[in-house]
């Protein structure tokens, strides 16, 4: 039976589409993965489910009747529950007041704290979950706080579960936890929609699969047919490799542009890096991949100098340092300004700011990096995400500086300009510079880099160089794959090379 | 011409137009003839080139205040505090004038005015550096400023300065005046109108060159539309957040200059009546642009003058209510122009 | 002890503002504005409690016109506060000036009724006897209650630190906003109607920037009622001894002790006495 419907679910962002035309089922009692790339849209369908956003169009049915959320209130009065990657607690709240906020139980006009905590220890009990009703969110580490985050949906008795990335910041061990807890959700004949792009998370737990790509539905199977090297290639879709890293080579010992050296930080009394060794050699592209939040943003943080607060050696052998960050919207640019705006900012040029001279930077920079845009004098903000990625990645080139640090460059880019992205980072390396590439997306840490480290709690657990990787034996290839991957979730059963 | 400079313009007149009509209102529910108390108004401003020449003596310091409180504006930092800074910059100004009033109008004018500067600047960078370093919002800490610097003015003004059994400082002599205007043209007809009016135009100018055509300013507006953005930018920001505060306060200390040596000739207790706060609103109504600042200013100007000039009709008081009001009106009108026109 | 009542009602206004998220500088206003509103009805009606009842409906009305700016029009909360104090402000010394031709005050009018048979009790008789400063003592209690004992102050305070996190549970954040406001209007109103009928006149200039010391006050109580109470105690005392210097004309400048709270204010900001944090979300448009 279909406890959930979508047809021809559409829903556009601007000149984005984020859902185009999406129709699918979800079976009650089932483990229902919604896999796909990072702007996929998967998010954005779950939050059309949720009542956080409203379709453009199409149809949505939940108990087979049709169905339209203008709000989460509305889907949770139909036993929706969702669980947010990035979790909706309050830090100065109690546990106990975090889950019960919105449902209240009262006894006149006060809240019922007994009859709350009798209830809750119980769910507690039952699904082993181990909380300490009377702390403060604040006190509490990720998993804790992630069964919060459960403790709330058990608590309002959802019987249709929405995971968004649950595992993403959980550590191994604690994704078993997790997966035992999902497994009695369907015991209990719960339905659970489980967002992920982990393929092996996929093959451990799920009873149907849907993938998304670029906003559409390209493919489903189900448990029984499942076949993970088809899944990947529908994930991906036919992502033709056009300039690849042609190697590096090492002709004696090449100089050390940076170095970090047994450096520890901790943020709010919290370990991100721990003893993290790296060396940037001159001319080379050095690959960080690791799951997101495993200090990666810290690395950079200390190279480009915003984190100062670490213990430990740090030798930068130039001065000239480009970021091209994460986040392009926060960290990348000022948004209201023009296209020329944002660009002198950091030339050295220009004191005195004309607007011819905002004009000539702008053109010049439009032409050679192709940038496209409605008019030279426009914000910012009305460019396309792949328009806005190249006027950062342009500004900090041509800079000229030594050492280059591109962090997801390629992250919510189409295709054409991911390339344009790929191919530029490449000739930069042509030109001598020492780039450092963070990425979460391992096909382009394979694409791109000479070597590669993998980040995982804050350190360096293991290096490969291109040699190492650069295989041509499918099978070969698959195996270091699977252990690159082990050892991004944190499960180390190798030496470090 | 860019929608978003349309958009200014069109929240800028309706906003400037339902003030008006609003106050025409209020004239109606409390009996008065709105045309008879408009027309009063405009005889007594443009019939006369004292009137007139009051007007933009009334002007002039808005515009100073406006310029200083654009740049805080600009980089985010809701400036609260210009009213306790611009006093003391201008009680300095005043004492400085006077101690050295036998140097000569070359040295001790621009002494004065350097020294009121510089107090009015480390002023303002008392709250960016709590801000900088602890975190804490500049609004809380400047309003508590303004109370204890002026406390702390009112203290040094009674127990040291002040000629005895006033609020105001010593005279300076004559030769560190500032001309008035009516000697140069003396169509002004004797108003209090004086050449820090001409500097006031002039400042506002070289503000708006360093806000929109210098990279500092660029790195000020950039800072006030993303911190977080200008810091991966390789911005200093922390470095620019006391700039914008130091120069921004210091500039509020040169509407001593206008009040000490163009009118009284001494710095007097409760001479600002609120231009600080004031001086917020004229800076929201041209949208922090300092061209726009002057004309904004000149309204100002003219309700002030104006309100003085039917006070036998309504109290002058009224002007007050109409400050309020414009205020309220720019910031309702910009976000529905934002949310209607530019959507 | 009573010169504590207005700024306890100030500081609890601003609190309840300040923990939906709302920041409210315009308390100085809404002060002077039920002041006002107080002083004239109670004139032209001659019964003390229409000014109440009007001068809080007054306060309560421009408390709805504020969130209109900061709630609907998602309109920046402090420049919109200093807006409505000035507009509030000038309404008053406007009407002061209109209503009686006198720049400075208001003729003098009648105080709110008291609770007589307390009034004889020696010394508390005139605290005892007070409605409004008994209401200020059991607010205390009241807000403390309300904040944390309740489904509404579990609620309103959700939407003061993470108005997502109250929204995906389907609060309604906004309207508890409002709610917040409207309890800040109605609380500072009591502190403006408490001051006028305590001086049975109402001046330019009379509240002296109490809105603001009460914002400090609740600032250093962390925006905890109890701690409040505490700070708005220690405020009165400082209020107390500013007359009495003033009175006495010792050798400490009364203007040192008229700065002291905000002195203090700011060194607790600083972190020299004590951590302070605002709720979470405190002040950002939602």
């Amino acid at each position: 039976m279909n406890i959930i419907e979508f047809s021809n679910i559409s829903k556009k962002f601007g000149n984005l589409k984020a859902n185009d035309n999406i129709s699918f089922a979800v079976r009650k009692n089932s483990v229902h993965c919604i896999v796909g790339e990072n702007g996929a849209g998967k998010s954005t369908l779950m939050k059309i489910l949720f009542g956080s956003y409203r379709q453009d169009s199409g149809i949505m049915k939940v108990n087979g009747s049709d169905v339209s959320f203008n709000s989460p209130l509305d889907a949770i009065a139909n036993g929706i529950g969702m669980l947010h990657q990035h979790f909706m607690l309050i830090e100065d709240f109690t546990v106990m007041e975090n889950v019960i906020l919105g449902s209240e139980k009262t006894l006149n006009i006060k809240i019922d704290f007994e009859e709350s905590e009798r209830v809750l220890k119980e769910y507690i009990k039952k699904y082993n979950l181990d909380l300490n009703l009377n702390k403060k969110i604040s006190e509490l580490s990720i998993s804790e706080q992630q069964k919060v985050e459960i403790l709330k949906l058990l608590y309002r008795n959802s019987e249709i579960i929405i995971f968004d990335e649950p595992t993403a910041v959980l550590s191994p061990i604690e994704v078993l936890e997790f997966f035992k807890i999902i497994f009695q959700f369907k015991v209990e004949g719960k339905t659970i929609i489980l967002i992920t792009h982990k393929l092996n998370e996929v093959r451990e737990i799920s009873d149907y699969v849907s993938v998304l790509r670029r906003g559409k539905l390209v493919y489903e199977t189900e448990k029984d047919i499942l076949d993970l090297k088809v899944l990947s290639r529908e994930i991906v879709g036919n992502v033709e490799i056009q300039d690849e890293n042609t190697g590096f080579d090492y002709e004696g010992e090449p100089e050390v542009i940076a170095g970090l050296n047994n450096i520890n930080l901790s943020v709010n009394k919290i370990s991100v890096l721990n003893n993290l060794d790296l060396k940037l050699k001159k001319g080379e592209v050095y690959g960080i991949c690791g799951v997101e939040g495993n200090g990666q943003n810290e690395v950079i943080n200390i190279l480009f100098g915003l984190e100062k607060n670490f213990t430990g050696k740090l030798n930068i052998f130039t001065d000239k340092i480009s970021l091209v960050p994460d986040d392009r919207l926060k960290k990348g640019m000022i948004k209201e300004f023009s296209v020329g705006e944002n660009l002198i900012i950091k030339k050295k040029e220009c004191h005195y700011i004309s607007n011819k001279c905002l004009k000539k930077t702008a053109e010049e920079t439009i032409s050679k990096y192709d940038v496209r845009m409605p008019d030279i004098n426009a914000p910012m903000e009305s460019l396309s995400g792949g328009n806005q990625q190249k006027v950062i990645i342009a500004r900090e080139i041509e800079l000229g500086n030594d050492l280059l640090i591109f962090s997801h460059p390629t992250r919510g880019v189409d295709i054409a300009a991911s390339a344009f992205i790929h191919s530029t980072i490449l000739q930069q390396k042509k030109k001598g510079k020492s780039i450092l590439l963070v990425s979460s997306d391992l096909d382009e840490i394979l694409k791109l880099s000479d070597r590669l480290g993998v980040i995982s709690k804050g350190r360096i657990v293991a290096e490969f160089d291109r040699n190492q990787y650069n295989l041509q034996n499918e099978v070969e290839k698959t195996i270091l794959l699977e252990s690159i991957g082990k050892l991004m979730i944190g499960i180390t059963g190798e030496q470090k090379n | 011409m860019s929608k978003k400079i349309k958009a200014n313009i069109i929240s800028i007149s309706v906003s400037v137009l339902l003030t008006f009509l609003i106050t025409v209102l209020v004239l109606l529910i409390i009996g008065k003839n709105p045309a008879e108390v408009f027309i009063m108004m405009f005889e007594d401003v443009f019939g006369s080139g004292y009137g007139f020449g009051q007007t933009l003596f009334k002007a002039t310091p808005l515009i100073i205040c406006g310029c200083g409180l654009a740049i805080c504006f600009h980089a985010s930092l809701f400036n609260i505090g210009a009213e306790g800074q611009l006093n003391a910059g201008a009680f300095v100004t005043a004492l400085v004038a006077f101690a050295l009033s036998n140097a000569g109008f070359l040295i001790a004018v621009p002494a004065a005015l350097i020294c009121g500067f510089i107090v009015s600047g480390a002023l303002g960078l008392v709250p960016a550096v709590i801000k900088v370093k602890k975190g804490v919002s500049e609004v809380i800490t400047t309003i508590m400023m303004n109370f204890i610097i002026l406390a702390s003015i009112n203290f040094f003004l009674i127990d040291f300065f002040a000629v005895k059994s006033t609020v105001h400082t010593e005279k300076i002599p004559d030769g560190i005046m500032i001309s008035k205007m009516s000697d140069l043209l003396p169509g002004f007809q004797g108003s209090s109108l004086n050449l820090t009016f001409v500097f006031a135009i002039l400042m506002a100018v070289a503000t708006y060159f360093f806000i929109y055509k210098t990279k500092t300013g660029y790195k000020i507006r950039s800072v006030g539309f993303n911190e977080t953005a200008s810091r991966y930018m390789g911005i200093k920001t922390n470095r620019i957040v006391m700039l914008a505060f130091f120069i921004g306060s210091g500039l509020t200390s040169f509407v001593g200059m206008n009040f000490i040596m163009g009118y009284k000739g001494y710095y007097e207790f409760g001479f600002s009546n609120n231009l600080g706060f004031t001086a917020i609103a004229v800076a929201l109504l041209a949208k922090n642009n300092p061209i726009g600042i002057i004309f904004s200013a000149l309204l100002f100007g003219f309700l002030d003058y104006g309100g003085l000039a039917v006070n036998t009709l309504v109290p002058k008081e009224i002007m007050f209510v109409i400050q309020g009001i414009v205020i309220l009106t720019i910031l309702s009108v910009d976000k529905l122009v934002e949310k209607y026109y530019l959507k | 002890m009573r010169l504590f009542t207005p700024y306890y009602l100030g500081a609890n206004a601003a609190n309840f503002s300040e923990r939906s998220g709302v920041i409210n500088i315009a308390i100085e206003g809404f002060i002077i504005i039920s002041a006002l509103g107080y002083a004239l009805f109670t004139i032209f009606s001659g019964s003390a409690i229409v000014g109440l009842v009007m001068a809080v409906l007054i306060s309560v009305s421009f408390s709805l016109l504020f969130s209109l700016f900061v709630i609907k029009l998602k309109i920046n909360q402090i420049v919109a506060g200093v807006g409505f104090n000035l507009l509030m402000a000038g309404l008053a010394k406007f009407l002061i000036v209109f209503l009686f031709q006198s720049s400075s005050n208001t003729p003098r009018f009648n105080s709110l009724p008291n609770i007589f048979f307390l009034e004889s009790i020696p010394y508390l008789g005139k605290v005892l006897s007070d409605y409004i400063i008994l209401f200020s003592f059991a607010l205390v209690f009241i807000s403390n209650f309300v904040l944390f004992k309740t489904k509404f102050g579990l609620r309103l305070r959700s939407v003061g630190e993470n108005p997502e996190a109250g929204e995906s549970l389907g609060i309604k954040v906004r309207l508890y906003k409002l709610y917040g406001v409207i309890i800040c209007g109605f609380l500072a109103s009591l502190g403006g109607i408490w001051l006028a009928s305590n001086q049975n006149s109402f001046s330019d200039g009379m509240i002296a920037g109490r809105g603001y010391i009460a914002i400090a006050a609740m600032i250093i109580g962390k925006w905890k009622p109890v701690n409040i109470f505490i700070a708005c105690m220690m405020f009165a005392f400082f209020e107390a001894l500013e007359i009495s210097l003033q009175i006495s004309g010792t050798f400490i400048p009364s203007q040192i002790v008229q700065m002291l709270p905000y002195m203090i204010t700011l060194l607790v900001l600083i972190g020299f006495i004590g951590k302070t944090k605002p709720p979470a979300a405190d002040g950002i448009p939602y």
